[in-house]
């Protein structure tokens, strides 16, 4: 029998490491995809953040490019994304890229979990960004 | 039908309005809540889509509540609704509803804690000991059972917070189950930090 300090930290698979925070933190989210009761499963997306302003939860941006066959071109096009933001990720800015991965529905528009952030805050994020 | 769970109702993510495209259907249908009070057990089935069943409790009085530090869980008989976190009026008329914090019945993990450990576990100082438990206290054992009795001891130790609750002989326990779906009241008792927390709210509130 042990004195139940062990925090419940979970691998969530496909080469994603659990962010320091999840193992050492004391934060309590169902919905966090390393310390909560969601598993990650489907299309694995990447995309700019967008805005924080919800609790918990991140809009992401994802740009590409549609190809026009009348013109020989293509336009760009981009759509956003609800994803749940684990509090094991405390350093998050807009304009940081980020890998989301798909879960069961958590909310009306959310279905997806971040998993890592690449890249740091950039500049002008709203722009397009192709990658 | 008159409740349903539909979802073409709401607006969309954008915040626009959504027009009706079709009926009610019978799939989307939602159900009048259970409620389940506390009392005699009274459940009621409903028939499911898929000819599943479904089992409504209405009144229940006791749940499988689990000790989740020691391992085990025993049937034992729910007293009374003492804490929701989602409606106090759900408190007051003593509605049975999954997370909801009761007080329940301690005397049978008491009985278990005794006989595996044979350590008394929140008896008065000098009480007197009806003759079965000082059977199972003070029995008389060969030397190998007794051993086996001494190495579970070691790690016989019961937080204090829990310990005074036996004393009192309720534990505060969290339902676990669904009571209008699968018709049981079952849970797990409060332990650690949880045990905590929901004693401060309990506090606050009567304080209130």
């Amino acid at each position: 029998k042990k004195t139940f300090k062990g925090r419940f930290v979970r691998d969530v698979g496909l080469g994603f490491k659990a962010p320091r925070e999840a193992i050492e933190g004391t934060y309590i989210d169902k919905k966090c995809p390393f310390t909560g009761n969601v598993s990650i499963r489907g299309r694995i997306l990447s995309g700019v953040v967008v805005s924080l302003k919800m609790q918990r939860t991140c809009i992401i941006r994802r740009d590409y490019l549609h190809y026009v066959s009348k013109y020989n071109r293509y336009e760009k096009r981009h759509t956003n994304l609800a994803a749940h933001l684990s509090p094991a990720f405390i350093d998050i800015a807009v304009g940081a890229k980020v890998v989301v991965g798909q879960c069961r529905p958590l909310s009306k528009t959310v279905r997806f979990n971040v998993l890592r952030v690449i890249k740091q805050q950039k500049k002008g994020s709203k722009r397009f960004a192709k990658f | 039908m008159g409740i349903s769970r539909d979802h073409w109702h709401k607006r969309r993510a954008t915040g626009g309005k959504r027009k009706p495209l079709r009926k009610k259907r019978k799939f989307e249908l939602g159900r009048p809540a259970a409620n389940t009070k506390l009392g005699p057990r009274r459940i009621h089935y409903v028939r499911t889509r898929g000819g599943n069943l479904k089992y409504r409790a209405l009144r229940l009085d006791t749940g499988n509540f689990a000790w989740g530090s020691e391992g085990t869980a025993r049937k034992s008989r729910i007293i009374d609704v003492v804490y929701n976190a989602s409606n106090n009026e759900l408190v007051r008329t003593k509605t049975l509803v999954k997370n909801a914090i009761v007080v329940v019945d301690a005397t049978p993990f008491r009985q278990w804690y005794e006989g595996h450990y044979v350590l008394p576990l929140g008896r008065k100082k000098g009480a007197k000991l009806t003759p079965e438990e000082e059977a199972i206290l003070n029995k008389k054992r060969s030397k190998k059972v007794q051993k086996k009795y001494e190495t579970r001891q070691k790690t016989a130790k019961v937080e204090p917070a829990l310990e005074e609750q036996f004393q009192t002989g309720r534990l505060l326990a969290c339902l676990a189950s669904r009571p209008g779906q699968c018709g049981r009241a079952d849970g797990y008792v409060l332990e650690g930090k949880e045990l905590e927390f929901y004693m401060r709210k309990i506090k606050s509130k009567k304080a209130k």
